[in-house]
């Protein structure tokens, strides 16, 4: 984990909570992002080998 | 009143990502992306299609998130963006600015490999348009700012099409010609009636520079010009009787509530009737205009 990835001041134990909540929340949306282009990038190889271009 | 989630340093919410993209305005760009791809002559695979306004949305928001990025300052001063993530505190300006560039160029290069890489040149350039010569030098620099941004919401259809064909012919430049001025008499209804605002902004909006009036007159003359560039297409035989008509009488309305505008002269917000009303028919017109293009070309094939 990065420098940036650290909050700059400490945090209450009810802030910590809320700071894991919404890093689990972001990780699972890009986890989902990611498998979207993964599926994407294969239909796009799939038509360009398809069309011969 | 602030919850400990809103203020989380350093960590901004996938919900306010999101809203960095201006969502709202990112419908009417995928809209006449997505007519501009349906006028072009040709074919494109679904995928490939789906790809090319994917590319365009992330690229709009991409400027989107640029724009917020630069003006964080006057969208904390004005009512309508104060909310604004930026503005609100609840993310800071270099995470604004990472993901801006960060988007752009994803959105260029997966126009670039998936479709052409004309088209992802013209989308480059879109974004380099609106939030370099539109945000950083216009719009705090001339009262013309709108008129010459307006460009930089012009080129969806244009790109659309691009994706299609491989080029830009008269048509696609027509579509942009619409957009370009349509939005002028669009914004500046706006900023008639939410004046005070970009006053307390120090916006050099046409009515804050050079008065209601002649604003309402300039609406009055930029309407007549789209009406001429809304027609032309059906003029030169480059869209058919469905359009042809289409174009004609939302023209015509167009130009009449402008006229509407031009003749009032009132300065109290609540009683702008008239630029209410333009500005509520100028985002139909535009659906209306650009759905007819479809049809039209639906029709023909």
């Amino acid at each position: 984990m990065s420098d940036r990835d650290q909050p700059s001041t400490p945090m209450s134990a009810e802030e910590q909570k809320a700071y894991q909540a919404r890093q689990k929340h972001r990780a699972i949306i890009l986890a989902a992002l990611l498998g979207f282009m993964v599926v994407l990038f294969y239909l796009i190889t799939i038509v360009k080998i398809g069309s011969g271009s | 009143m602030t919850t400990a989630s809103q203020t989380i340093q350093g960590l901004a919410s996938a919900k306010d990502l999101f809203a960095l993209t201006k969502p709202r305005v990112m419908s009417l760009v995928i809209f006449t992306a997505l007519c501009g791809m349906l006028a072009a002559p040709g074919t494109i695979h679904p995928v490939i299609g789906f790809t090319a306004i994917l590319a365009i949305s992330l690229g709009a928001g991409a400027s989107a998130a640029l724009n917020q990025w630069y003006e964080a300052d006057i969208d904390a001063v004005m009512k309508r963006t104060q909310g604004r993530p930026l503005p609100a505190g609840r993310m800071d300006r270099e995470t604004a600015l990472h993901f801006g560039i960060g988007l752009s160029v994803f959105s260029v290069l997966l126009m670039g490999v998936a479709v052409n890489w004309f088209s992802a040149a013209f989308l480059a350039f879109s974004i380099f348009f609106y939030a370099v010569v539109y945000t950083i030098w216009l719009k705090r620099s001339t009262p013309q700012n709108i008129v010459i941004g307006g460009a930089a919401g012009a080129f969806p259809p244009a790109i659309g099409w691009a994706a299609v064909t491989g080029d830009v012919t008269l048509m696609p430049i027509l579509l942009f010609a619409i957009i370009f001025f349509w939005t002028p008499p669009h914004f500046w209804a706006l900023a008639l009636f939410v004046n005070s605002d970009y006053s307390k902004a120090g916006i050099p909006m046409m009515p804050v520079v050079a008065g209601r009036q002649s604003t309402r007159k300039q609406i009055f003359g930029y309407s007549l010009i789209l009406a001429v560039v809304a027609i032309a297409p059906f003029a030169l035989g480059l869209a058919g009787q469905v359009y042809g008509v289409a174009s004609i009488v939302l023209s015509t309305i167009f130009s009449v509530f402008s006229w509407q505008v031009g003749r009032s002269t009132t300065t109290r917000p609540d009683d702008m009737a008239a630029e209410k009303r333009l500005f509520k028919f100028s985002i139909l017109y535009l659906f209306a205009l650009f759905a007819a293009v479809v049809a039209d070309r639906m029709i023909a094939a």
